[in-house]
């Protein structure tokens, strides 16, 4: 019968049709023999696809990855962690300082406080030598004439159930009579030296209603908080940090546009232009104006002291004639879209974002949602060509799939699990690089909550876990014990505060000395209830649900009751860990080597939606935080740091367990290709940089057709 | 059991029954026993089953009423060995596994794997059974509404036309989508994986509910009750369900191997039943990271007790 | 047949008005907000937060949200929160990639299910019905995901060539033919994988379809006429055991949608399963809505077919 023969041919032949396909594929050997730009061609692979490829709007890893190759920021962190100049070729960092005549205050002698009586006294006791010396003035003060200036205030307020409100107040400020100081280093304590002069509590009582003036009548809600920005908009001593960039000439964004200071400028204002909702605002928010002095040459003057603002120039520039008012405008009509379409069209709508155009070292090619990135070298790069012609980044879920397709050659660097370390480390077709990651995993307490406010039970819980076995056996010796908020590598982490002991009997005694009693079923009970809390963490991390279980066990151990729970990540952050709702979690923080933890540690920022979500509060620490943000001596940061560091260790707000080491494979093929004094290609070993980065000669690698020795 | 699994193709429920239309009068118990005989396999399924249901008491009662097996103790030391061996020689006594052997060796975490497969069959088969009850429950209300009050008129539709066009609606959509969704956007607890699971999965037994009952309701016995002036829900309780179900339930043990499957394929996602619980899902979905380095536990126990509990 | 047709094609009107309200409501009705909006992001501050939800009409009332969803998704400019990129576009670029998966496996299932499903009936109880009973059994109560792993693990570890994703990376240079073939391998795995459930599945109903019908007086009539008994099973028998299938294509779609999303997710295949999946992550509501929106209108489409195809088929059912 023909139907029996079809039904029984048709199956066959499709699967062996299937199946002969396998044949035509490349094994890992294999994979350059015919196909010579495989070793031209360097692929990644990344969890998750990239969002927007735009360095004032991305915020995700994928998209930083890409945006970092395609756009050049002025400055980057060369092999030290040092700042180097890219876009910029040299850079300066100055300080002008105004001081306001408070005509409210009297001097310690009782006169009254005038412009010139000001001027004078504090130009003579320089002379006189009474004000302690002020390092890197080399001008003498100056005094400036009383002025006028409009300016708008935007007051935010929130409704009860959160929702914001916000009111714009336009203002007329009468800016008093000021004494003007210029400064070739930044110094935080300038104000205070002058106290011999000014006495004491000069600025505690400035009359700031006097100057400021609302234009328009706002309810008692808005004036309240409106009152709470006088000295944000009129500072009685105001600090204006400087710096002067000379940019590079010559260079070229990858459509052949030439880079000048009018890109830096765009840059700045797209940042702050609300509707581009930039997550970047907040580095650029102290910044007061950007001047072009000469198209290669930028002042930028800053509103307030702000340490870790130059490390913000590190981001990638925009090219201006691609994304101004016309090119958007230009792109909008194009598209053809509705009037309200229109209406709302942004930088955040435009083609651009998918289509990046930047001055780095790629340019872009292509972008296929959830498959990959395609970047091609830009062969007009001002450092020269990179070495590889292709660089695709590769979206692969999941992390066994991703270790699938690096053996088989599919992709070219795998970051190996812990688990699987040893496993590459004894493999001699790969080169491995182990190296601490700027992170560090902890378990974090509510310290609002009764249960968790004293630092001694804090202590006592962190003791009850074994953390030497935890990085032994649950991340297989891929793990340092760290003992405070700051990366392990680098000066700010202070190496001589040890860790906490492993000892469930001292914990036992601490919590019995706080009144904790072992109960009949074995838990600790104080006035009628027992020692019990949720423990919580996001799911899609295996090692944090591991060691949600092992803290679990462990402060059974002691006769503390924790009951575990694992919430997707939106769910987790929206109503426990943005609402402080919680008891515990266990989750890690990455960090940059930006010595500010304002963010993470500041008691005033333990809002809902703010990163202190434990709850942090130690006046002395706000203080260092303070300072650390506003030193621009790196030796004196450091001080502050090892201080605050130890200040966080004493007070064990999280429990600190472990800073991850990440290991990255690579086919031992793979090379730096230098150009030797002859000509001739020199090939040498990858080797990472001081903060564990490989990549940082990146555009020298190369992948050979041989195995070299090295 | 061949013929009993939501999706079935329209008629073929109808069809199976006219050809019964004739059998002498039974009791429920032995329609179903008879429709089991016919098929030894549903039979064999069915013991299973039942013998399922007593591990998984069983694994409610020796791992949390008394402990004999404790799928919480962590002993890293301990980490992934083979089945059947025993614990290194410095691990704490009390911390020991029961006779002092891992069954079934033990987990990335030292865990012992048996006891949480004990423990496991418990959660997942309770997950399985609850979440078909509650899709048997809706699949019967809307099934037997629409077939025995099908031409009822609500304004200017016929209750049948609504229910089976709302039905039909659900039935649009890809299931498992849509119960990943839910999951993902409830706090996630055992049991809303259960209740979401059982509510998305009726459409299939209402249709097969409707179709017994639009056939039934032409049976000979129910125009003699109906004749006989027996009260409508009498006859739809006393006679119409229990003739209707028997065939439903032999799709209900379908229904639970695809409620366990479903919560298998939610842990592989990552939106599971949460930890400490542990299911057979979500220990398959932990060995997964460990697939090149210990296969055999990746390969051990769970995938045959699926095997099993499908059967 | 045309009153048939028109019949058929309005009630499937009135049922997408329903299906669209419903996919709507239901994921509006719970929790969550999208992570643009209530985002990851820390440094969003609030004022910003009611800017987006303004410009995503999150604080309107849940049926004004309906007809603005209706009136953008018409008029095509439906955007996806988490990147305000156009909807309908991103999804048929992510349908055209999931294609050729379920064109294979929707193959697979079908060339394979009828000749398992028919053999083992015509063999009843014998050694091959009891393996295929019992394997088919098996495959349906193992998960997908757990086989996949193990078939890639085999298939990297013995051979050494790649599996994941469309096609192998770096082979940009090859011959065409090569890459040819190279994209049909890469569709082999995940495509007998996402198959092996619907082949065990489809071949028990075929098995039983057809012992329902080989039961039948007319089969028995045409085998004591003598005839052939290949005649009688693929003559006579196998044509009527079919029809009901004719119905199930089209109910067909949602499931290997829904299956998809773990197929897609394991094999980094970027269809429409991923963007599914992706898209609850990030809360991203209408690639939500619109996604399950077309899954149910393809849906009606495949049903209204396979209705139509039931009833020219089958004499039994009348058109009016």
């Amino acid at each position: 019968m023909l139907t029996k023969r079809l039904l029984l041919l048709i199956p066959l032949v499709l699967v062996l049709f299937l199946l002969q396909s396998f044949f035509w594929v490349p094994t890992y050997e294999s994979q350059s023999v015919g196909n010579p730009g495989r070793l031209r061609t360097y692929i990644e692979a990344s969890i998750g696809d990239a969002k927007i490829l735009n360095p004032i709007l991305n915020a995700d890893a994928a998209s930083s990855n890409i945006v970092s190759r395609v756009f050049e920021g002025l400055l980057d962190l060369d092999e030290n962690l040092n700042l180097r100049g890219r876009l910029a070729t040299e850079w300066s960092i100055t300080e002008g300082a105004y001081l306001l005549v408070n005509p409210h205050h009297r001097f310690p002698d009782g006169h009254e406080v005038t412009g010139p009586q000001l001027f004078q006294r504090i130009t003579q006791a320089l002379k006189a030598g009474l004000i302690q010396e002020m390092p890197g003035m080399t001008r003498p003060p100056e005094l400036l004439p009383a002025g006028q200036r409009m300016e708008k205030v935007s007051i935010v307020l929130l409704d009860e159930q959160g929702k914001p409100r916000i009111v714009e107040i336009p203002l007329r400020v009468e800016v008093p009579e000021r004494v003007a100081f210029y400064l070739t280093q930044v110094d935080q304590d300038l104000f205070n030296r002058l106290t011999p002069v000014l006495g004491e509590r000069y600025f505690e009582h400035f009359p700031y209603e006097e100057f400021i003036h609302p234009q328009e009548t706002v309810d008692q809600e808005v004036e309240a908080s409106l009152k709470k920005k006088y000295p944000e908009i009129l500072p009685a001593g105001e600090h204006n940090p400087t710096i002067l960039f000379r940019l590079r000439q010559g260079v070229k964004f990858h459509d052949g546009h030439v880079f000048d200071a009018g890109d830096v400028k765009f840059t700045y204002e797209s940042i702050m232009n609300p509707k581009n909702l930039s997550p970047r605002t907040p580095d650029f928010e102290p910044i007061k104006h950007v001047e072009i002095l000469d198209p290669f040459t930028v002042r930028i003057v800053y509103k307030r002291l702000y340490s870790p603002a130059i490390n913000a120039w590190t981001m990638g520039i925009l090219p201006e004639h691609l994304l101004n008012e016309a090119a958007l405008t230009l792109e909008k009509e194009k598209r053809g879209l509705s009037e309200e379409a229109q209406k709302t069209f942004g930088m955040r709508e435009s083609q651009f974002n998918r289509h990046p155009i930047g001055s780095g070292t790629f340019q872009f090619i292509e972008w296929q949602g959830d498959e990959f990135i395609h970047l091609r070298r830009f062969e007009d790069y001002w450092e020269g060509p990179a070495q590889y012609q292709d660089f695709y980044m590769r979206i692969i879920p999941e992390l066994f799939t991703q270790e699938v397709e690096f053996r088989t050659g599919a992709v070219d660097l795998y970051g190996a699990q812990p688990h699987q370390v040893n496993r590459y480390k004894n493999d001699p077709t790969y080169q491995w690089f182990s190296s601490l990651a700027f992170a560090y995993t902890y378990i974090g307490y509510n310290n609002r909550k009764p249960l968790f406010a004293e630092p001694m039970i804090r202590t006592a819980l962190g003791m009850a876990i074994n953390v030497d076995e935890i990085i032994e056996y649950l991340v297989y010796g891929e793990g340092e014990r760290t003992t405070g908020p700051y990366p392990k590598n680098t000066e700010w982490y202070d190496p001589s505060i040890q860790p906490l002991p492993y000892d469930p009997q001292g914990a036992r005694d601490i919590l019995e000395s706080a009144g904790w009693k072992m109960n009949a079923d074995g838990w600790l009970e104080k006035n009628g209830k027992i020692f019990e809390f949720n423990l919580i963490t996001n799911n899609g991390n295996p090692i944090r649900k591991n060691l949600m279980t092992i803290a679990q066990n462990a402060w059974k151990k002691i006769g503390v009751k924790a009951n575990t729970q694992v919430f997707e990540w939106a769910v987790f952050l929206n109503d426990f860990v943005n609402t402080g709702d919680f008891d515990a979690v266990v989750l890690g923080w990455g960090m940059t080597i930006d010595p500010d933890l304002y963010q993470i540690w500041h008691s005033s920022q333990a809002g809902p939606q703010q990163l202190n979500f434990v709850g942090y509060n130690n006046p002395r620490v706000d203080e260092i935080i303070v300072r650390i943000r506003q030193e621009y001596d790196r030796d004196r940061q450091e001080q502050l740091t090892h201080e605050l560091h130890r200040l966080i260790h004493e007070d064990q707000p999280y429990t600190f367990l472990y800073a991850p080491l990440s290991t990255r494979v690579l086919d031992k093929k793979i090379v730096l290709v230098e150009e030797g004094p002859d000509g001739q290609e020199e090939y040498k070993k990858i080797f990472p940089i001081k903060s564990g980065d490989i990549t940082f000669y990146f555009h020298k690698w190369r992948k050979l057709e041989f195995t070299p020795n090295f | 059991m061949d013929q009993a699994k939501p999706n079935v193709p329209r008629n073929a429920g109808a069809v199976n029954l006219d050809a019964e239309g004739l059998a002498p009068p039974e009791t429920p118990w032995e329609e179903f026993l008879r429709i089991f005989k016919k098929d030894y396999q549903a039979l064999l399924g069915f013991l299973v089953l039942v013998l399922l249901l007593i591990t998984a008491l069983a694994g409610k009662a020796l791992t949390e009423w008394w402990v004999v097996f404790d799928p919480q103790v962590v002993r890293l030391t301990d980490k992934f060995l083979p089945p059947l061996s025993v614990p290194s020689p410095d691990s704490i006594p009390a911390d020991r596994p029961f006779a002092g052997v891992y069954l079934m060796g033990t987990d990335e975490l030292g865990r012992d794997v048996f006891a949480r497969m004990f423990q496991g069959s418990f959660v997942s088969l309770s997950i399985g059974f609850v979440a078909v009850g509650i899709s048997l429950g809706i699949g019967i209300l809307l099934g037997g509404l629409s077939g025995f009050y099908g031409h009822v008129k609500l304004w200017f539709i016929t209750v049948d036309t609504l229910i089976m066009r709302f039905t039909d609606a659900m039935m649009c959509f890809p299931t498992f989508f849509l119960i990943l969704t839910a999951v993902a956007l409830l706090p996630p607890s055992i049991y809303t994986i259960m209740i979401i699971i059982g509510l998305f999965s009726w459409m299939g037994t209402a249709r097969f509910v409707r179709a017994e009952f639009l056939s039934i309701r032409e049976q000979d016995y129910v125009t003699a009750a109906k004749a006989l002036g027996i009260p409508e829900g009498r006859i739809i309780f006393r006679h119409m369900v229990p003739n209707a179900l028997a065939p439903v339930f032999v799709s209900a043990t379908i229904g639970v191997a695809t409620a366990i499957l479903t919560e298998s394929g939610l842990s592989f996602l990552g939106f599971g039943v949460p930890p400490p619980y542990a299911t057979w899902g979500n220990i398959l979905s932990d060995g997964k990271g460990f697939v090149f380095d210990a296969p055999g536990y990746f390969h051990s126990s769970p995938g045959d007790f699926y095997r099993r509990s499908g059967l | 047949m045309w009153n048939f047709i028109i019949r058929n094609v309005a009630q499937r009107l009135i049922l997408l008005v329903i299906v669209s309200f419903l996919a709507h409501s239901f994921i509006h009705l719970a929790p969550g907000e999208p992570s643009e909006v209530d985002p990851m992001n820390p440094r969003m501050k609030p004022e910003d937060i009611a800017k987006i939800r303004a410009a995503f009409h999150l604080d309107d009332p849940l049926y004004m949200q309906y007809v603005y969803w209706v009136r953008d998704l018409a008029t095509g400019e439906l955007k996806s929160f988490k990147d305000s990129q156009p909807v309908l576009p991103k999804i048929w670029d992510r349908f055209l990639n999931s294609l050729p998966l379920f064109i294979l496996a929707t193959i697979l299932i079908w060339t394979w299910a009828f000749p398992t499903g028919i053999y083992g009936a015509v063999h009843r109880g014998g050694a091959y019905d009891r393996l295929t009973v019992f394997s088919s059994y098996a495959l349906i109560s193992v998960p997908g995901f757990f086989l996949s792993f193990l078939a890639i693990l085999w298939v990297v570890g013995w051979f050494g060539v790649p599996v994941i994703s469309i096609k192998t990376f770096g082979m940009e240079h090859a011959e065409p033919i090569y890459q040819a073939m190279d994209r049909v391998w890469h569709l082999v795995i995940p495509s007998i994988m996402a198959a092996i459930g619907g082949i065990a599945i489809l071949s028990r109903y075929v098995r039983s379809q057809m012992l329902e019908v080989l039961g039948q007086d007319y089969v028995r009539t045409a085998r004591a006429k003598g005839l052939k008994e290949d005649t009688v099973i693929y003559g006579h028998a196998l044509g009527n055991a079919l029809l009901p299938f004719v119905t199930m294509f089209g109910l067909l779609l949602p499931g290997l949608i829904g299956g998809s999303v773990i197929f897609e997710q394991i094999f980094a295949w970027p269809g429409l399963g991923r963007l599914a999946f992706e898209a609850i992550l990030a809360r991203d509501f209408p690639i939500i809505m619109t996604l399950n929106f077309i899954v149910a209108v393809l849906t009606l489409l495949g049903t209204l077919l396979s209705d139509i195809l039931y009833a020219v088929v089958d004499p039994r059912i009348r058109l009016h």
